[in-house]
């Protein structure tokens, strides 16, 4: 018999405080406890912090510990949390959909053309074989250190899953549903629109939503490489600082980003291939 | 529905309207040779027939003969290699497809991200037909093909003989006088093809489109069909051509008792089974 969703939500609950009550204390419990030689370093606050300092620091950077007032503090740092995030989040945005919209497009095209296909083949896979990591110093040296190499970044990143996903789908879709469609009377574009792109659909999909983590990725990579305000910003400056404690809170505002993106692509996801089995609305 | 009339009637006009009537589809020497690593295969040899106007033809033979390769080369859906096919005297271009005609696939070709209605309105939008004139033609296909409740299900909602009934109803909401099947009803158990095969009969008697049904099925060829072309084992070839002599309206079931049905399926039954044995021989 399957676990009642309390007793599932229990043990959930229980790991959670689990790790942040040995997050908390199990370093100094273990230096109370234990010989020195096995203290466990892991848990060393200088590394990882510990959640009251997170805490902390999740007020202070987000100006809501500050003695001069919530707008004061926003004012006064042209970085603080919610514009680092305001950000990161909007980058990740435009990354994301510049790189997924040219994606369609490229694996659309390619997908119905067997010429392009196989001009295009050999290039895009030597291309694809390149870390896009790699690249970033250079994106970043072609567009500057502003939001623009970031979305570049982004960009980078995401067009590829994209495309090769939109491509196999596009190849994919049933023949003999393109014939009925034309005998139905349809035009090679009505064919495209009707038949092709609402069945390479399932496709696209399943690439979008890895795709928007990867778009975080890149961003925040182009961050660490080099700009001016951003969330990847706040963590590398926060490292110069050995402050432990502010990477962490830039982590996990990253964390409830990422999952924010992934839930909206999730939703649009659902509704639009709410004809498919596995999409079906649940009771 | 119409109230059934006199069947010496209706065998009468059928024969009348036969006489009069004018060729809608002609094939003349058709040929298809395919090349499978270098080596040829004939799979249509010099096929000739007419279809006329108001005709149901079967096109019957042993698996592999070639019969659906006629029909995807009358619908257009495949390059022919030698002959010619007209339709209405216009010869179709070999390899294009002919949207004049109505054409029922053997695969489940549903668009499964359109609901039921959406599926059967798919040729009259891409027309550009107004929104509401499209509504109530859809509406009255939903009905008359038994799907009311269903419109705005999904495919994978409904049983194989719903879903080849949206089919159907999908090609004949374009009204086509020409309406060709490729064993539509292969994929479905005895029982509902027994209902399509009604549903089918009640349409084609009220509306009299031209039909070249491709089946292997001898029951169902004799049940619908007013003539049955025989093809021989492959490479295909015209063997023999019947009348079937059964008045209408007809019954699927109650047509399997009249002597005439009795008769040519004995008589096709042998000849079939000689194409049969030829086929196993190769």
């Amino acid at each position: 018999m399957a676990k009642s969703r309390t007793v599932i939500l229990f043990w959930q609950l229980a790991i959670l405080a689990a790790v942040l009550v040995i997050w908390q204390w199990g370093f100094e419990w273990s230096k109370a406890l234990l010989p020195r030689a096995y203290v466990p370093k892991i848990l060393d606050p200088y590394f990882v912090a510990k959640p009251s300092l997170i805490w902390q620091s999740f007020l202070r950077l987000g100006c809501f510990s500050d003695t001069a007032g919530f707008t004061t503090c926003i004012k006064g740092n042209d970085n603080n949390l919610w514009l680092a995030t305001l950000v990161t989040l909007k980058n990740t945005w435009w990354g994301f959909l510049f790189g997924s919209a040219s994606g369609i497009a490229a694996g659309l095209i390619l997908g119905r053309s067997d010429f392009l296909a196989r001009v295009f083949g050999p290039y895009i896979v030597a291309l694809n074989s390149i870390p896009r990591i790699a690249l970033v110093p250079l994106v970043i040296l072609i567009f500057g250190l502003g939001d623009l190499s970031k979305i570049a970044t982004a960009w980078l990143v995401v067009f590829f899953v994209v495309f090769f996903n939109t491509f196999e789908g596009t190849r994919a879709v049933d023949r003999d549903q393109i014939a009925a469609a034309r005998l139905l009377g349809a035009s090679e574009f009505t064919v495209l629109r009707t038949v092709v792109i609402p069945s390479a659909l399932a496709w696209v999909f399943a690439s979008l939503l890895p795709a928007v983590s990867f778009a975080l990725i890149g961003v925040i990579v182009g961050e660490f490489i080099g700009a001016e305000r951003g969330l990847g910003k706040l963590i590398i400056e926060a490292e110069a600082r050995a402050n432990a404690s502010e990477m962490m809170v830039a982590i996990f505002v990253m964390m409830f980003v990422g999952i924010l993106l992934a839930v909206a692509v999730r939703s649009l996801q659902s509704y639009l291939l709410r004809w498919q089995p596995q999409f079906e609305p649940s009771a | 529905m119409m109230a059934a009339p006199n069947p010496g009637l209706a065998r009468a006009r059928e024969d009348d309207d036969r006489a009069a009537a004018r060729t809608r589809i002609a094939v003349q020497g058709l040929a298809k040779r395919f090349n499978t690593s270098g080596r040829e295969f004939v799979a249509v040899d010099d096929v000739s027939f007419e279809v006329k106007q108001g005709e149901f033809v079967a096109l019957l033979g042993p698996s592999g003969c070639g019969k659906s390769t006629i029909l995807n080369m009358v619908a257009g859906l495949l390059p022919r290699s030698g002959g010619r096919i007209l339709i209405d005297e216009d010869t179709i271009e070999t390899g294009t497809v002919n949207p004049r005609v109505g054409y029922v696939f053997q695969r489940d070709t549903l668009f499964p991200w359109r609901t039921v209605e959406q599926n059967i309105g798919y040729g009259l939008e891409i027309a550009g037909l107004p929104k509401a004139e499209r509504a109530r033609r859809v509406a009255s296909a939903v009905e008359k093909a038994g799907l009311t409740g269903f419109a705005q299900s999904f495919p994978r909602m409904l049983s194989g003989g719903m879903r080849q009934r949206v089919a159907l109803m999908r090609t004949l909401i374009l009204e086509p006088e020409i309406l060709l099947m490729d064993e539509p009803f292969g994929a479905l158990d005895t029982h509902t093809k027994l209902e399509m095969h009604k549903t089918l009969l009640e349409i084609w008697e009220r509306e009299r489109q031209t039909v070249l049904f491709v089946t292997h099925d001898l029951g169902e060829a004799l049940t619908l069909a007013s003539r049955i072309i025989l093809l021989s084992a492959r490479p295909g070839r015209l063997k023999e051509d019947f009348d079937v002599a059964i008045p209408r309206p007809r019954d699927p079931v109650a047509v399997r008792e009249t002597a005439e049905f009795g008769r040519l399926y004995s008589h096709i039954w042998h000849s079939l089974g000689e194409e049969f044995r030829r086929t196993r021989a190769d």
